[in-house]
């Protein structure tokens, strides 16, 4: 079929266009149009006439419904992508698209740091329940307030130490600022401390029919970081994925998406400004992959803001 | 503006292939937003054709879901020097569509006698209050499919709109193929001229 000669490839130039002839024929033909001074520009001025006739059709709306949707999951596909590639870019992360640039990442620290959170939460777990991925009931809810208070308790004694260390650093003299990259986890490491603990964070506990404990959020009013923990989570269904929301009066604010890992764990950080007495309940819902706009699943997980 | 309120806002505007050429060259450096301005300018008329093409609605936002999502990560394969950025969506789209098509060997049953866009082009003069309505463009195509002759124009209607083959019409028909293939070639070097002035160049 590649042995097309001009004139056979001239004569099926219009089927071509039209899409009209075998996929074979029209590679054959389209292979001669790359290359033929004469077929090529002719192929496209016949594509445009085609195209022409699309404005023939009865116009149709689309459910004004279903349009959005797919307009947003379009939209938050492709930022998903990017920051995708973004995140496997070396650079800093950028915090200045708000809360919704998480869309997609669930984590933003480095592997050394996530692997101290899980290690924080597997520690606080009890062994027996590691494993389960969603017994509910009150054991769990028990395993994982005990697990919160455990990991509370690691995060004061580390506060304690980092401050401790500080007052001591504080009456030396500076020492040399290190260069290497070893030291970067622990920065990251002091400033999640930071963001989950002190006088001004609000702790919002997250729960599910049946079963609390499902997990915390962690709400920095003073440095408007956003920590939310979640534990014994089951994977969202097939093409879809969980969504995280700060319910105000007047609004529900997208605060990203995520998948909980194998173990039914689930780590993010966000930054997002809030008046401060704005915040009335977190909730996660589940949605179609990529996210939506705003809630159209069932509410998976939430937890009032109430003082 | 949430995006209802975004496609409620489409409207039969002139939009210029230069406009569409920039919303490209952004989706080349991963903007996300610009793939929602194509989506929005565009949307209807695709989700239109291929509508048209597969008669099933759910099937149609799927397929429109697909153009655009190919769009976006085929961006920088667009090549302005071939086509309006219209040309090429839509293009993908019925592409899309036809394939659907063909894959479930689905065919639509209506015999010529029965065809529905050209027929109507050919069989009624516009009333002053549609042609009113429509746009100048598509006056335009109306005028130019009128002119074409009962045979060219029903070769064009299973091509375009129902997807058919060459080899199909011929069977449908009972025409020789080389007629079809002649009628078809005719019918759109003949349209070419009245409508060369929609060609849009990319800049």
């Amino acid at each position: 079929m590649n042995n097309l000669s001009h004139d056979e490839a001239y004569s099926e130039l219009a089927a071509v266009a039209l899409d009209a002839v075998s996929v074979e024929l029209s590679v054959a033909v389209r292979e001669h149009a790359a290359v033929c001074p004469e077929c090529g520009p002719e192929l496209s001025a016949m594509e445009e006439t085609v195209a022409q006739l699309g404005q023939l059709v009865p116009q149709r709306a689309m459910n004004l419904g279903h349009g959005a949707g797919i307009r947003s999951r379009l939209v938050m596909r492709a930022r998903g992508e990017r920051e995708s590639r973004s995140a496997a870019a070396p650079g800093p992360p950028d915090l200045a698209r708000g809360v919704a640039s998480l869309t997609g990442l669930g984590h933003k620290l480095t592997p050394g740091t996530q692997r101290a959170v899980d290690a924080e939460v597997k520690k606080a777990l009890p062994p027996q329940k590691r494993q389960r991925s969603f017994p509910g009931g009150n054991l769990l809810a028990l395993a994982a307030s005990i697990a919160f208070i455990a990991t509370a308790i690691q995060l004061a004694r580390v506060t304690s130490d980092r401050n401790s260390l500080r007052n001591q650093v504080a009456t030396r003299p500076a020492p040399p600022v290190p260069q290497d990259s070893a030291n970067a986890p622990a920065t990251e490491k002091e400033a999640l401390i930071a963001a989950m603990a002190g006088p001004d964070v609000k702790i919002v506990p997250l729960s599910t029919k049946g079963a609390a404990g499902m997990g915390r959020v962690f709400w920095n009013r003073s440095s408007n970081d956003w920590t939310m923990v979640v534990y014994t989570m089951r994977p969202p269904k097939p093409g879809m994925t969980y969504q995280v929301w700060l319910v105000t009066d007047s609004a529900k604010i997208s605060a990203g998406t995520f998948k909980p890992d194998s173990n039914g764990h689930a780590f993010m950080q966000a930054k997002y400004a809030l008046d401060r007495n704005a915040l009335k309940a977190v909730a996660v819902t589940e949605e179609p992959a990529g996210g939506m706009p705003s809630p159209t699943g069932p509410i998976v997980v939430s937890g009032s803001a109430a003082p | 503006m949430n995006p209802s309120e975004q496609e409620l806002s489409y409207s039969r505007e002139v939009r210029s292939n230069a406009e569409d050429v920039a919303l490209i060259r952004r989706m080349c450096d991963a903007d996300e937003t610009a793939l929602g301005a194509l989506y929005d300018r565009w949307v209807r008329s695709l989700y239109s054709l291929v509508f048209h093409l597969l008669k099933d609605a759910d099937e149609a936002e799927d397929v429109v879901e697909e153009t655009f999502w190919q769009a976006w990560r085929k961006a920088s394969s667009y090549e302005p020097s071939r086509g309006a950025v219209s040309t090429w969506l839509l293009t993908i789209g019925r592409r899309r569509a036809l394939d659907r098509l063909r894959a479930k060997g689905r065919r639509r049953e209506e015999s010529m006698s029965q065809s529905g866009v050209l027929a109507d082009v050919a069989s009624s003069a516009p009333d002053p209050l549609q042609a009113a309505e429509e746009s100048e463009r598509r006056s335009q195509v109306r005028a130019a499919l009128r002119e074409l002759p009962d045979e060219q124009r029903s070769v064009l209607e299973l091509g375009y709109f129902q997807g058919l083959s060459q080899a199909e019409i011929a069977d449908m028909t009972g025409q020789p193929l080389g007629t079809v293939k002649t009628r078809m070639r005719l019918a759109m070097q003949k349209l070419r001229e009245p409508l060369s002035m929609y060609r849009e160049s990319a800049e």
